[in-house]
């Protein structure tokens, strides 16, 4: 299934958006600049907060790391010094997973959080492009699996990843800016480093837009394209009177 | 006359032959809300939204309908007062957001005896007067240069209405903003309105019914961003109602 996006759904929110690939669904929202706390206040920039809030139950160190890397990768596309003593905050609410997460089989699904990340980034900066805070460049993220056989797998949904059971020997998360920059990577499980550097190649054609082709907008799995559409879309929502006669 | 849409977002590269070219050499190149200039020469963008330009004021912004308001000089705002401190009042313009300050003695003819008194959550309408990031707003209700309140002041009654800050700069913006909504209900209504660059809409029509009719029909066209064409049939639908 092709993701899906929808910018502002919330209306008591600075900036939302929601997010649904490959089974996962994320509801994210932006509050922001407000008053911040004396405690986290920093005198020159913005403190970033990322609250993620798993489907079901309360939040566990799995959350807190996700919060972590996701707050230090907006670190550093926000441009946090146009708005000191300020706090933008991030509350991300995963609302549904692949049916296969909750099987617990022992493959790298049921005991890795990898597969959550790119959902979550991609919701985050959705949200953060609906309240309109500055940002220094856009990030799209993708997900990779190398198998025992090393095949390289881009976007690996949850039913191929079942299947494949302890045969998923690395799971990889890259996020590109637009500049094709590397702003983020993580990876779990053994992998030599030529298979990384493909694995990474992978990614980078996933997220980025060709520098060769001139239009793009036919590529649904191009991560960048994606979000020039969804902007497209809800800039010319808004525009409608413009052109209304 | 503003020209047509290119859709950007964020750390998007301007180009040069995108920007305005104005006529006379000597006029800066102007910067608005959403572009930044990283010396030499590039113009990136920071937020998404629709590039504007304006080549006869040398120009360049994005527009843009969301986020959360922030003040910035000589801005109409309503402001809701929360506290009096000893010389001045303490008022907010968004939620959670640092409060602002009002002196006392910043509206019409006030003297220290015959000043306003204004009770908490009483709301005012009133300019920015300097907005930095590093310092607190202060807003006033008098023309510095005259002295006159201009229409600026306490609101009283009426009933504030939230609406979009784009729709409220096309309230503000007269003709450019194609909002005929409030010219069509005056026709056969009576009231005031007043609208803050906060996303606040402020109106007494002097009875319920007529501020509760006014207010949603500029919400509707806010959210539905109606043309010249829609207004009209939403004028003809609310005035059939009352």
């Amino acid at each position: 299934m092709a993701p899906q996006a929808l910018l502002s759904p919330l209306h008591q929110a600075d900036g939302s958006a929601t997010y649904s690939a490959n089974g996962y669904s994320v509801i994210g929202a932006v509050n922001g600049p407000v008053e911040v706390s004396r405690r986290d206040e920093l005198p020159e920039e913005a403190a970033i907060e990322v609250i993620v809030r798993p489907a079901a139950g309360v939040g566990s160190p799995r959350e807190r790391h996700l919060e972590s890397l996701l707050r230090t990768t907006l670190q550093h596309i926000i441009l946090t010094r146009a708005h000191p003593r300020t706090l933008i905050q991030l509350t991300l609410q995963i609302t549904s997973l692949p049916d296969e997460e909750s099987a617990g089989d022992g493959s790298a699904l049921s005991y890795s959080s990898l597969p959550l990340l790119p959902p979550l980034l991609t919701t985050a900066l959705l949200a953060l492009l609906s309240a309109s805070i500055p940002l220094s460049t856009t990030l799209a993220a993708a997900l990779v699996a190398i198998s025992a056989t090393g095949k390289i797998k881009c976007a690996p949904t949850a039913a191929e990843m079942v299947r494949a059971g302890p045969g998923v020997s690395s799971l990889h998360v890259f996020a590109f800016s637009a500049g094709r920059a590397l702003v983020l990577a993580e990876s779990e499980g053994d992998f030599e480093f030529g298979a990384w550097e493909e694995a990474c190649a992978v990614a980078e054609e996933a997220c980025c837009e060709r520098v060769a082709g001139m239009e793009v907008d036919g590529e649904a799995g191009n991560g960048q394209a994606f979000l020039r559409g969804v902007v497209e879309g809800k800039v010319g929502r808004e525009m409608r009177w413009r052109m209304a006669v | 006359m503003p020209s047509a849409q290119a859709i950007v977002l964020p750390g998007d590269t301007i180009a040069p032959s995108a920007l305005p070219t104005s006529a006379n050499p000597n006029k800066p190149l102007t910067l608005g809300p959403g572009l930044r200039h990283i010396p030499p020469q590039t113009i990136t963008t920071t937020i998404a939204g629709a590039l504007s330009t304006d080549s006869k004021k040398n120009a360049a912004w994005i527009e843009y309908n969301s986020g959360r308001y922030t003040p910035s000089t000589s801005d109409l705002v309503i402001a809701t007062v929360t506290n009096s401190v000893s010389e001045a009042y303490t008022c907010t313009l968004t939620p959670y957001t640092p409060t602002v300050t009002l002196p006392h003695l910043a509206f019409e003819s006030a003297t220290r005896k015959t000043r306003p008194q204004l009770a908490n959550h009483a709301l005012v309408y009133a300019r920015v007067v300097s907005a930095s990031q590093d310092t607190a707003p202060e807003i006033t209700c008098i023309d510095p240069s005259t002295g006159k309140s201009e229409g600026l002041g306490p609101l009283k009654g009426g009933m504030l209405f939230p609406i979009s800050m784009g729709m409220a700069r096309r309230l503000l913006s007269g003709r450019k903003g194609r909002v005929q909504i409030l010219e069509g209900l005056s026709e056969r209504l009576a009231f005031e309105v007043a609208v803050g660059r906060n996303g606040m809409l402020w109106v007494d029509g002097g009875n319920v019914r007529t501020t509760l009719a006014v207010g949603r029909a500029v919400q509707e066209v806010d959210t539905e961003a109606l043309g010249e064409k829609g207004q009209s049939k939403v004028v003809e639908r609310v005035l059939r109602g009352l």
